[in-house]
C-alpha cells in the first residue's frame, strides 16, 4: 500500500485536493494552522463570479449535489482524510515517494468529532467561541488566554466531555508520499506603505477588512460602517494597487484585486443603502467575464478616477480628506470619505519562503513556482511534490479548484 | 412488524435543547405510523450510534431521527453503519434544533412544530424503499474532440490514467493555435518547444489513436454509451463508441474586416496579433504588402473585445501577447518603434514584469483608442487620440496590429444540438458551476477544457485539461461503475411518450427511445417513443418528476406517494386558527441557509413546517396545490440563486415555472395566487431565508383562512388524486 499524500493547508485548494484524493481511494493528511479550515475564504463573504457564497467548495461524491458549504464537508468524518487542525510542519527529509515529515500539532482543547456545538461552553465562559457558523470542524474553539472559572465548569458540565483544559501540544512524524503545497496567500498589511497612513487611522482599511464590515454575519450585519465610529460609511473610496506593481514591495500585479474591488464596490452601491464609491486606480484589470464587474460599476455610478492618491488628511470628525492627482484630467482634485480602503497586495502566506527551501523547489516571486516552465505544469512544482490555489501566485477560486483537481489527476496519474 | 412502521429516535443535544421532549414522546407514541420512540442524549457520539444500529435492526431499516441538521451527523451515521454492515439508505432525518429549537422562544410552538414535522417525516418514511448498490461495465474509451494544447495533454492525462482515447482533429495537425506562437509567456519558450515533448508522448503511445482531418458530425447516446458520427477526408461518415467526451476545440481569433476604422482585409498591413505571431514563427518580418523592412509598428488593443458592438468582455491574453510580440520585434529589428494604443493594460501578477521591461525597452504605450486608418502615396497612416494629453496624433506605419477579440471557435453550437452542453452568451460551452465546475458541462460525460470555455494561457489550458481527465476518471471510474442506485427510475409502461422529462433534464440523463413495433402495430395506439433513464446517470434532482405528467418517472427515495403523505402528516392540524406556512426547502443552499439561520439563532415565527427535497425543481405544481388542499394557508419553496442551482443550473428555473403556474392556478379559482411563492438563498445572507418566511407568513395572515379552512373549496382537489 502507498503512502498516504501530505496536504499543507485546508483553503479551497486544499480541501478540495483532500476531499477529491480522498474519493479516490487515497489515504491523506490534511495539515492547517488555523482552527478551522476554509482559509481566507471563511471571511470574504460573496465571491465572483457567482456572487454567492465565498465558502462553498466540492462535496463529496458520495453525497448528491455538486457542492457544499464548508459547514457540511464533514471532513472530520472522512474515512480517508486525517485532518490536523492548529498544526505545523516542521523537519521534512526522506526522498520522494517517501518523505519524512514533522507535524507539531497544537492542543486539542476541544475534542472537534465530540464537540455538538451544543453552546453550553459558550454560556459559562468567554474563553470559548465559534470562530464562523460555518466553521470546520462544527465545534467550538478555546483561548487559553481568557481562562476563567466559568471554563473550568464547563469542561465538566460538557456533555460529551469534549473539552481538555490541559491539552498539550504534540508531535509526530508522518511518512507521505507525496506532498500538495496549498498555504494559499496573505493580504499584504500595507503599515509600510507611508503614503497611505495604514494602521493610524481607523477609517484607512484593507479591502478583506473591508469584506469582513460588509458582510451579513458581522457585528453591524451587514451595514458599511467606519470602524472609528460604528456610523454608516456613506463615501468610500477605494485605492488600487497598494504594495503591487511597485518596485519598493511587490512588482508583480496581484491579479484579482481590480476585480474584488469592484466586486465590492457593487455590492456597496448595489445592495446597501446610499453609499457612493470611488476607486483611484492605473489600470482596472478585469480579465476576461469580469469585465462585467466594470461595466456594472460604470453603470451603477462608482466613480473612477485614474491616477494616484497624494495627500491624506483626517477630520476631527473622523472623515478623512483625500487628494488625488487626476492624470486624465491632468488636475488635482480633491474628496471627503468615511473609509480609504486600500486594495492591498496579495503575498506569499507566511512560512511559504522556508517551505520552498525545506524542499528544495523553485520560486515565482516568492510564492511557489513550477519545476519545469517550459512545460507548462503549473501545478507540479518538484519531484513527488505539487502545488495548487494561491500558494501558486494570486489566484480566484476557481482557479484554485481546477488547479487542486489538475493535482489530483497528476496524483492518479502517477499512481497508475 | 409491519413494514409501514417506524422506530423514532430524538436526541435532546446533551440535555441543552430548549424543548419538551416528555411532550414530544408522548405525542409520537400517539402517532399510528410509530412503533417505538426513544429519547436519547446524544444520538451522534459513542453512545449513540450503537442505539441506532440497534434500532435500526428492530424496525428493519425503517427510521426516523430527529435531531440537528442532518447535513452534520448523516455522514457519521452513515459510515458507522456501513463499518456494521447496516443499509442506512431508508433512514428518514428531521432537524428539531437548527430548524426548530434554536429559532423559537416560545415552547410550546417550538414543541408542536418539532411533532408535526416528525410526523410528516414518519410518513415518508413509512413508504421508503431500500436502495441498493449496482454495478454496470461500460467501455473505457474516451474521445477528444480538438487537437490544441488542451486536447492533446486531456488525451495523455486520459491515458495515464488508463483510458482508451481518441483524439478528433479537424485539420492535418496537431497542435493549434500554440504551434504558432512565439514566445509562450510566462516560460519564454516558443510554443513548437512547449508541444513537441508532447507530441514525442502521443505517437509513443499505444492507447491514443490520433485522428487528423476528422469532422466530428453529431453525437448520439449517453455517458458509458455515446457514439460519435464523423467523416474523414473521405467525406464518409463513420461511427465510434465511446463511454465520455473531452470538448477541446479552442477558440478563433476575431477577423475585424467589418471595423472601418481599422481597414482590416483592405490594407495588406494591417494584420491581426495572431497573424504576427505566425509571421514572427515563420521567421519573416516585412511589409506584407512590398516585402519592405518595419520600421513603425502600431498595436491596437481590445479591437472586438470590450465593445458593446462585438464581444462585451475582455479577451485577457491579448495584452500579454502584444506585450510578448513587441519585444520579439525589438530583438529582431532594434531600431524598431513599438507603440500600444490601449485603454487598460491587463497583464496579470508577473506578466506585470515582461510589461514593465517592455517599457525599458522602448515600447510606448499611449493610452486612447485608434478613430481612423487611410493610405495616402503608398503609406498606411493612423489617427490617435491620447486621452492622457487629450491630443490627436497621426503618424504613418509599417505594420498596424489589431489585438482582435478571442472568439469561441466555430461549430460549438451546432455540435451543443447533440452534445446536450449548454452555451455562454459570449458563445462558448457554458460551464456547469462558475465558482466550482469549470470543466464540466450540463451534459454528464461532457467534459470542456481549454480555449472552448474561455480565454485561457497556455499553462490554465493544460492545468484544465488535467483537470477535465480527473472528472470522467471519477464519472467512469475505470470502466467499472459501482454505486447506489438513487435518483430517478422511470416505469416505461406509464410513459406517454411526451419527451417533457428529456427535454428539462438538468443533466441531460433520459432519452427518448424508439419503440420497436415487434407486436402487430396497432393503428390506433401510436406510441413511437419512450422515455429511459440510467439511474447511475441521474443526479437525483426529480425535475423529471415533477414534469412527467404520468408519474412514470420518480425519485426512488421521494416518491410522489411519499412526498404527498409528507405533506399530509405534517399539515394535520393545520387550519384557520393556527394559519400554517409550508416551506419546501431543497437540500442545497437552502438547507445550509436554513441551518445557518438556526446557528446563529436568528428567530422566526413558528407556525411555520420545512419539508425537504433534493432540489426545487422537484416540486410540481400538483405538490404546491396538495399543500393547499391539507390547509396550509401559504406555501413557499426555498431554493438556490438564479442560475446557481446545485444540479445543472437549472432545477430552480424549473421550480419557479411550476410555481408561476400554481399562482395562475390559485388565481384562476380565486385562491389569491400570493399564497403561493419561491424565494432565492443562499448561507452567505441568512437573512434572506427569514425575510422570505416573515414575508409569506405575514401574507398567511393577511390573506385569512383558504376555501379549504372554510369549507368552500372547489373540486380541482379531485383531479390531483
Ligand atoms: C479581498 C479579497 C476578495 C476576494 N474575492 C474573491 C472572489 O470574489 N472570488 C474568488 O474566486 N476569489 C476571490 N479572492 C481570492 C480567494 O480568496 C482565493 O482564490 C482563495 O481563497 C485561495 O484559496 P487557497 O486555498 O489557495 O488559499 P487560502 O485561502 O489562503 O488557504 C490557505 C490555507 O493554508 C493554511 N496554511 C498556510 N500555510 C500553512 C502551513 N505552513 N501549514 C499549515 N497550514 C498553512 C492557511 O492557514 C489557510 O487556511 C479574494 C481575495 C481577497 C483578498
Ligand atoms: S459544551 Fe461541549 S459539546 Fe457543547 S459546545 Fe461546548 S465543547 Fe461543544
Ligand atoms: S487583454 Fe487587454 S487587449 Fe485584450 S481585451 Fe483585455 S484589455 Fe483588451
Ligand atoms: S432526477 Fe433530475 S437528473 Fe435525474 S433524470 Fe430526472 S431530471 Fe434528470
Ligand atoms: S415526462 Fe414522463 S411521460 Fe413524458 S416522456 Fe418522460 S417519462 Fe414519459
Ligand atoms: S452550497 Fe452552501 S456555501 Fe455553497 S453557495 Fe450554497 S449555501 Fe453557499
Amino acid at each position: 500500500m502507498s503512502n498516504p499524500v501530505l496536504i499543507i493547508g485546508a483553503g479551497v485548494a486544499g480541501m478540495t485536493a483532500a476531499v477529491e484524493l480522498a474519493d479516490s481511494g487515497i489515504k491523506t493528511i490534511l495539515v492547517e494552522r488555523q482552527e478551522t479550515v476554509g482559509g481566507n475564504a471563511l471571511d470574504l463573504y460573496k465571491a465572483f463570479p457567482t456572487d454567492d457564497c465565498f465558502y462553498c467548495f466540492e462535496g463529496n461524491r458520495w453525497r448528491p449535489g455538486i457542492r457544499k458549504c464548508f459547514y457540511r464537508s464533514a471532513l472530520t468524518d472522512q474515512p480517508n482524510i486525517s485532518l490536523r487542525m492548529n498544526s505545523e510542519i516542521g523537519d521534512i527529509s526522506g526522498a520522494p515517494d517517501q518523505f519524512s515529515v514533522k507535524l507539531k500539532v497544537g492542543p486539542g482543547y476541544v475534542n472537534p468529532k465530540k464537540c455538538t456545538m451544543c453552546g453550553l461552553c459558550l454560556e459559562k465562559s468567554e474563553a470559548f467561541r465559534l470562530l464562523s457558523p460555518q466553521c470546520q470542524p462544527q465545534a467550538v474553539v478555546y483561548d487559553p488566554t481568557k481562562a476563567d472559572d466559568g471554563a473550568k465548569q464547563a469542561e465538566e458540565e460538557c456533555p460529551t466531555k469534549a473539552i481538555n483544559l490541559g491539552a498539550q501540544p504534540t508531535e509526530e512524524t508522518v511518512q507521505v508520499s507525496d506532498i500538495v503545497i496549498a498555504t494559499g496567500y496573505h493580504e499584504m498589511q500595507p503599515v509600510n506603505v507611508d503614503e497611505y497612513n495604514y494602521g493610524k487611522h481607523p477609517n484607512i482599511i484593507t479591502q478583506l477588512e473591508l469584506a469582513k464590515i460588509i458582510d451579513p454575519i458581522g457585528e453591524s450585519g451587514g451595514v458599511p460602517v467606519r470602524p472609528s465610529d460604528g456610523k454608516p460609511a456613506k463615501r468610500v473610496m477605494m485605492v488600487q494597487c497598494v504594495g503591487s506593481r511597485d518596485e519598493n514591495y511587490y512588482p508583480y500585479c496581484s491579479k484579482i484585486c481590480c476585480i474584488f474591488a469592484l466586486k465590492h464596490a457593487n455590492i456597496l452601491t448595489q445592495e446597501r443603502d446610499d453609499v457612493k464609491v470611488s476607486v483611484v486606480y492605473m489600470d482596472i484589470r478585469t480579465y476576461d467575464r469580469y469585465e462585467r464587474y466594470y461595466r456594472e460599476s460604470r453603470n451603477t455610478g462608482v466613480e473612477f478616477v485614474r491616477g494616484r492618491v497624494s495627500l491624506i488628511e483626517p477630520r476631527k470628525d473622523d472623515t478623512l480628506d483625500i487628494t488625488v492627482y487626476d492624470s486624465l484630467l491632468d488636475k488635482y482634485l480633491k474628496f471627503s470619505v468615511d473609509l480609504f480602503v486600500l486594495s492591498s497586495a496579495l503575498e506569499p502566506s507566511e512560512g511559504t519562503d522556508k517551505l520552498i527551501e525545506t524542499l528544495g523547489i523553485k520560486s515565482t516571486s516568492g510564492f511557489v513556482g513550477m519545476v519545469d516552465p517550459a512545460s507548462e505544469n503549473e501545478v507540479v512544482v518538484g519531484d513527488h511534490i505539487y502545488a495548487c490555489g494561491a500558494a501558486l501566485g494570486p489566484a480566484e477560486v476557481p482557479e484554485s479548484v481546477t488547479q487542486a483537481r489538475a493535482v489530483v489527476s497528476k496524483i492518479l496519474q502517477s499512481r497508475k | 412488524m409491519d413494514d409501514n412502521k417506524s422506530a423514532v429516535l430524538i436526541c435532546t443535544c446533551g440535555k441543552q435543547l430548549q424543548l419538551g421532549f416528555d411532550f414530544l414522546e408522548t405525542q409520537v407514541k400517539k402517532m399510528d405510523l410509530a412503533t417505538s420512540v426513544d429519547v436519547h442524549d446524544l444520538v451522534c457520539q459513542e453512545e449513540g450510534l450503537p442505539k441506532i444500529a440497534e434500532l435500526l435492526k428492530a424496525s428493519s431499516g425503517h427510521l426516523v431521527i430527529a435531531a440537528c441538521s442532518s447535513q452534520k451527523i448523516q455522514p457519521r451515521i452513515d459510515q458507522y453503519l456501513d463499518s456494521k454492515g447496516l443499509d442506512s439508505s431508508q433512514i428518514q432525518y428531521v432537524n428539531i434544533r437548527e430548524h426548530s429549537a434554536w429559532v423559537h422562544k416560545d415552547l410550546d410552538e417550538a414543541n408542536q412544530k418539532s411533532v408535526d414535522m416528525i410526523r410528516g417525516t414518519l410518513a415518508r418514511s413509512a413508504k421508503s424503499t431500500k436502495r441498493n448498490i449496482e454495478q454496470k461495465e461500460i467501455s473505457t474509451h474516451v474521445t477528444v474532440i480538438g487537437g490544441g494544447i488542451a486536447g492533446v495533454e486531456s488525451a495523455l492525462s486520459l491515458s495515464n490514467l488508463g483510458y482508451e482515447v481518441s483524439l478528433l482533429e479537424i485539420t492535418d495537425e496537431l497542435g493549434g493555435h500554440v504551434r504558432s506562437l512565439p514566445v509562450v509567456a510566462p516560460t519564454g519558450k516558443s510554443g513548437k518547444e512547449i508541444l513537441s515533448s508532447r507530441l514525442d508522448m502521443l505517437q509513443n503511445d499505444n492507447n491514443i489513436i490520433i485522428m487528423t482531418k476528422t469532422r466530428v458530425k453529431y453525437v448520439t447516446g449517453e455517458m458509458g454509451n455515446f457514439t460519435v458520427h464523423y467523416t474523414s477526408e473521405d467525406e464518409e461518415e463513420r461511427t465510434l463508441n465511446t463511454s465520455a467526451i473531452v470538448l477541446a476545440t479552442g477558440f478563433k481569433e476575431f477577423k475585424p474586416t467589418s471595423m472601418d476604422e481599422y481597414r482590416y482585409g483592405k490594407n495588406p498591413d494591417v494584420i491581426t496579433q495572431f497573424e504576427l505571431s505566425c509571421m514572427l514563427s515563420e521567421g519573416k518580418l516585412t511589409r506584407p504588402s512590398d516585402d519592405k523592412p518595419i520600421k513603425e509598428v502600431v498595436m491596437i488593443q481590445c479591437v472586438g473585445s470590450r465593445s458593446e458592438d462585438y464581444k462585451k468582455d475582455c479577451s485577457k491574453l491579448c495584452c500579454t501577447f502584444a506585450i510578448d510580440n513587441s519585444l520579439e520585434i525589438i530583438e529582431r529589428i532594434p531600431d524598431a518603434n513599438v507603440r500600444i494604443v490601449y485603454m487598460d493594460i491587463r497583464v496579470p501578477f508577473e506578466n506585470e514584469m515582461i510589461y514593465k521591461e517592455s517599457r525599458e525597452k522602448g515600447v510606448d504605450y499611449i493610452r486612447g483608442r485608434v478613430s481612423m486608418t487611410w493610405e495616402q502615396d503608398g503609406t498606411t497612416y493612423v489617427r490617435v487620440y491620447d486621452s492622457l494629453l487629450d491630443k490627436y496624433l497621426e503618424t504613418p506605419v509599417d505594420l498596424l496590429v489589431l489585438s482582435a477579440a478571442i472568439l469561441p471557435p466555430d461549430g460549438i453550437t451546432e455540435l451543443s444540438e447533440t452534445l446536450g452542453y449548454a452555451i455562454e452568451d459570449d458563445g462558448h460551452v457554458k460551464e456547469l458551476y462558475g465558482k466550482l465546475r469549470r470543466n464540466e458541462t450540463r451534459r454528464r460525460g461532457v467534459v470542456a477544457a481549454g480555449g472552448v470555455t474561455r480565454p485561457q494561457f497556455v499553462f490554465e489550458a493544460v492545468t484544465d485539461a488535467q483537470a477535465g481527465a480527473l472528472i470522467i476518471h471519477n464519472e467512469l471510474q475505470g470502466g467499472k461503475i459501482e454505486s447506489v442506485s438513487r435518483g430517478a427510475v422511470l416505469n416505461a409502461d406509464d410513459c406517454v411518450g411526451c419527451s417533457l422529462c428529456a427535454q428539462q433534464c438538468p443533466r441531460g440523463v433520459p432519452l427518448m427511445i424508439e419503440q420497436i413495433e415487434d407486436e402487430e402495430a396497432d393503428e390506433e395506439q401510436k406510441i413511437l417513443f419512450k422515455a429511459t433513464i440510467d439511474t447511475l446517470n441521474c443526479h437525483s434532482c426529480g425535475v423529471c418528476q415533477s414534469l412527467c405528467p404520468s408519474g412514470a418517472t420518480q425519485l426512488n427515495f421521494l416518491s410522489n406517494d411519499q412526498l404527498w403523505s409528507e405533506i399530509e402528516a405534517t399539515l394535520e392540524d393545520a387550519g384557520p386558527e393556527y394559519p400554517i406556512t409550508l416551506c419546501f426547502y431543497c437540500e442545497e443552499c437552502s438547507v445550509s441557509t436554513i441551518d445557518i439561520v438556526g446557528t446563529r439563532k436568528m428567530e422566526y415565527p413558528a407556525n411555520t413546517r420545512l419539508i425537504p427535497v433534493p432540489c426545487a425543481g422537484r416540486v410540481s405544481i400538483i405538490d404546491l396545490l396538495k399543500a393547499f388542499e391539507h390547509g396550509a394557508s401559504t406555501v413557499m419553496i426555498a431554493a438556490c440563486e438564479k442560475d446557481r442551482c446545485h444540479i445543472g443550473g437549472t432545477g430552480n428555473e424549473i421550480a419557479q415555472v411550476q410555481v408561476d403556474v400554481a399562482r395562475d392556478i390559485l388565481n384562476a379559482i380565486g385562491w389569491k395566487g400570493e399564497r403561493v411563492d419561491m424565494f432565492r438563498m443562499f448561507s452567505a445572507e441568512p437573512e434572506r431565508f427569514t425575510n422570505a418566511v416573515n414575508e409569506m407568513v405575514k401574507r398567511a395572515k393577511e390573506l385569512g383562512p383558504t376555501p379549504v379552512h372554510e369549507g368552500t373549496a372547489g373540486k380541482w382537489m379531485e383531479v390531483t388524486e
